[in-house]
């Protein structure tokens, strides 16, 4: 049983596709609001007919983990932008939400007249959120982009990995799944408050470029103020050292790898940052009462902060050979014991299945769905004590609520809806 | 970035206690960015993260934290000992008025010193509580200890990062920080929206483990399915094209032919045009001339096909090689934009700073400080109506502790002074 929630009440259409838009949407449906996702398989979101899907299963737009992820607790709504009348449709939804989402491109926006001058008109009230990747102004406006490219763009390839490879990425496309989506809500719910007291709407405006390169404020300021480019540094700290990620003894793999990876080893390592004296120390009694060769106890150059520091290369190799033969998962829980900032490299296994904390906090939720089967979604991004979010359904099969959306939602009657479908709008 | 001075902010009116440092300060700056009056309470000395670089002019003191000023403009600065009884009766006055309190402490902290939540919530209902920790505020690692490179690790994000034949690497810009106060400031938001429909309060709980997890990206959802990991794989270019390149002045990411960005005959028209192709045969050239998504997928299900298109890869990857490294970043990746080529320029800070479209669309804030004007990087949104501000330079520590003690709290400016020279303030 659900009970209230921050957003109760709040109508969306989420225009969105891929994930920084999405997921803002998710968030907002977690916390109470009625999501429309707008889809057309004239312009499908790739994540649906992405992977990873269920073994053995193909040829369904609703299997893709990717996918249904972004998307719980939403209502899917197919209409093809293409079509006579989808312009007509999508208006009456914007009549009839609080919050336009979207980050299609500025140009297919004009082409679909759905700036925000024209949705004011048709809805003074809307909250209308827009995540371009560069803006919706300027002179690189029209260029193309999604995650993997915004990544260099933003500045955070450059600062990520390690000096001697170029900056080649952080492995994925990261911005897309906290930055672009998380600033989006906050943006969103602080100008639904200002409504709230002013009865005024606004146009949000997101600029991919924009969002990530605003995370990364020092770097900017150490250029604008001191003329230094920052670089990346692999796992060092400015201040915290040892500060690094160690190897640690491999384990055998519980089940079968992917084709092209190593089949029998499962790589292990741990996360260690290293703040001060008093957390050195913690990891020097911890090293020297446990096993291992732990050479840098008593090495006079580990000794002070200066030190570690000077050394640091030496001391980085002097922890690896003592993380070597000890289990990850035992040395975290050993070093965390004694206060020391720790953590096993985990990967999904160990995050679905073996993470105790995270399981005791019912972090992911299991859902079932019509054709995955119960299925693990991210859970709420954040825990509200008294109004917390919640996943209150699967991700949505492709167009499942398309004519629940039209009569019930938009008014349409029967006949209608029969007639936006004949005219290739509804599907 | 210009906004007129007498703009509203979406969130005026809401007064937020930020006890946070280094985890959670990037929560304070949003929401004090968007109009509410953000107080950082700092312990005597000053908060943690005013030691941490880089440092205006390299000189290392309180007051010239690079990376500080970044997190704390358009916030107000009280000093307050919560070790000491007087200071804990101080911070108790400025609770009673705050709709918001955020902190990152360790666990335990302000429940040892009477402002834990459980504390705090019968005597102030409406109070929203929002703890940023690693690893949340329940389950049985709740006290575990953690910073930026330990919510990676946790989280599932960092072992898909880096080359495979190095350790797992890092994202820059302390993106679990990040990440972390992000979460705290939609908890935050959405527990405001709340109080004021509803008049309630509650305790926001952000984990970095969790508030990371979703940047998984397809890895979590494969584990479940198919229950394989998916691990790094570096710069894993394996077709002509598809890379990051070095150019003339640093590096330019490619995606030559990927969906939605023009295929290799737009990159070879332009590359002929400009005479870089003439070493290389018409049979290798028209062989890429028809390579796109298309044909690329065919070719992958026909190893016929692929071993045919494999042997043009050598020729065309040593002369787009060659056609990147004799050119500067900027040029190619705007001349190859307008060509609708996926590229992308790898930003150095300087570059952003420079950056076209920024300038243009003038990001950056100017920040008189010192007596200089700083380009003061801009917010993360432009609200239309509400539009963010900087209205506040990055406070001094107690920089207000006459106006919010004195002229806010009520406490007589007498007071105040043997408050400070006791060290309670």
């Amino acid at each position: 049983m659900t009970g209230p929630r921050p957003l109760d009440r709040i109508r969306v259409v989420d225009f969105s596709w891929f994930g920084a838009g999405p997921i803002a949407g998710r968030t907002l449906a977690d916390f109470g609001a009625e999501v429309i996702r707008v889809e057309s398989e004239a312009r499908i979101d790739s994540l649906r007919i992405g992977q990873p899907i269920p073994p053995g299963k193909s040829d369904s737009y609703n299997l893709s983990g990717y996918f249904n992820n972004f998307n719980a607790g939403k209502l899917s709504f197919l209409l093809n932008m293409n079509a006579e009348r989808a312009q007509e449709v999508a208006y009456r939804i914007v009549e009839r939400c609080d919050v336009f989402l979207t980050n299609h491109t500025p140009r297919v926006l004009a082409k679909w007249d759905m700036g925000y001058e024209k949705l004011r008109e048709i809805n003074p009230q809307i909250v209308a959120a827009y995540q371009p990747m560069q803006g919706v102004e300027g002179p690189h406006r029209d260029f193309l982009g999604f995650g993997a490219v915004l990544t260099p763009i933003s500045g955070l390839s450059h600062l990520s990995g390690n000096p001697e490879h170029p900056p080649f990425g952080v492995g994925t496309n990261y911005p897309d799944y906290a930055l672009n989506p998380g600033h989006t809500v906050v943006a969103i719910v602080a100008a639904l408050r200002h409504r709230e007291r002013t009865g005024q709407g606004q146009m949000i405006e997101l600029a991919q470029i924009e969002s990530v390169a605003s995370t990364l404020g020092p770097a900017l300021l150490d250029y604008s103020v001191n003329g230094r480019v920052q670089t990346r540094d692999g796992n060092r700290s400015s201040w915290m050292t040892p500060h690094g990620v160690y190897r640690c003894r491999d384990e055998a793999r519980s089940h079968p790898s992917e084709p092209g990876q190593n089949a029998e080893v499962r790589e292990r390592w741990i996360a260690i940052a290293v703040g001060g004296d008093a957390v050195w120390s913690a990891l020097c009694a911890t090293a020297s009462g446990g096993g291992g060769a732990a050479s840098f106890v008593d090495d006079v150059r580990f000794a002070t902060i200066l030190g570690r520091r000077r050394d640091e290369a030496a001391l980085d190799a002097a922890l690896g050979e003592w993380t070597a033969s000890q289990s990850a998962s035992d040395l975290e829980a050993t070093l965390q014991a004694a206060g020391v900032p720790a953590a096993l490299v985990r990967d999904a296994e160990d995050m679905l299945d073996h993470d105790a904390h995270l399981a005791e906090r019912d972090y992911y939720a299991y859902l079932d769905h019509p054709e995955t089967g119960r299925s693990a979604y991210d859970g709420p991004v954040v825990v509200l004590s008294e109004t917390p979010g919640e996943l209150t359904a699967p991700a949505p099969l492709f167009g499942e609520h398309t004519f629940q959306v039209a009569t019930e939602i938009l008014g349409y009657s029967e006949e209608e809806v029969g007639e936006l479908v004949a005219s290739g709008a509804l599907t | 970035m210009v906004t007129p001075a007498d703009t509203p902010g979406a969130l005026d009116g809401v007064r937020i206690l930020d006890l946070t440092t280094e985890m959670g300060q990037y929560a304070g700056k949003l929401l004090a960015d968007l109009g509410a009056d953000v107080i950082k309470v700092e312990p005597p000395g000053g908060d943690a993260a005013r030691g941490v670089g880089p440092f205006a002019g390299d000189r290392v003191s309180r007051e010239t934290s690079l990376a500080w000023w970044y997190f704390n403009a358009n916030k107000r600065s009280v000093t307050c000992n919560l070790d000491e009884h007087d200071g804990r009766w101080l911070f108790g006055k400025l609770l009673a008025g705050a709709d918001c309190l955020l902190e990152s402490f360790d666990d335990g902290y302000l429940d040892e010193r009477g402002f834990g939540y459980e504390a705090l919530r019968e005597r102030l209902p409406n109070l929203i509580y929002v703890s940023i920790r690693g690893f949340g505020a329940s389950g049985p690692h709740a006290g575990w200890k953690a910073s930026d490179i330990i919510g990676l690790a946790s989280s599932g994000v960092l072992t898909l990062s880096g080359d495979p034949g190095d350790p797992p690497q890092m994202l820059g810009g302390q993106q679990g920080y990040i990440t972390a106060s992000l979460a705290a400031a939609q908890g935050a938001t959405l527990a405001i929206f709340q109080q004021e429909r509803q008049g309630q309060g509650q305790r926001v709980d952000v984990s970095m483990q969790e508030a990371l997890s979703i940047a998984q990206e397809t890895a979590m959802p494969q584990w479940d399915f198919q229950k394989t990991s998916r691990e790094r794989v570096g710069a894993s270019a394996r077709l002509p094209g598809l890379g990051t390149y070095k150019t003339k002045d640093g590096y330019l990411l490619a995606m030559v032919g990927a969906p939605a960005g023009a295929p290799w005959s737009v990159l070879l028209e332009w590359m002929d045009e400009e005479g870089a192709i003439d070493e290389m045969s018409e049979e290798v050239a028209d062989g890429l001339r028809a390579l796109n998504w298309q044909t690329l997928a065919a070719a992958l299900a026909d190893p016929a096909k692929m071993a045919e298109l494999q042997k043009l890869f050598p020729v065309a990857e040593q002369t787009l090689a060659k056609f990147m490294a004799e050119r500067e970043t900027l040029p190619l990746y705007e001349a190859g934009q307008s060509r609708r080529l996926l590229f992308g320029q790898v930003s150095t800070p300087k570059d952003l700073v420079e950056n076209p479209q920024l300038q243009a669309r003038d990001w950056f804030f100017e920040l008189e400080h010192d007596g200089q004007t700083i380009d003061f990087p801009g917010p993360p949104y432009r609200l239309s109506e509400t539009p963010v501000r900087l209205r506040r330079p990055p406070p001094t520590i107690g920089e207000h502790n006459q106006e919010v003690w004195v002229g806010e709290v009520g406490i007589p400016a007498d007071d105040v002074a043997v408050f400070s020279s006791e060290g309670a303030i």
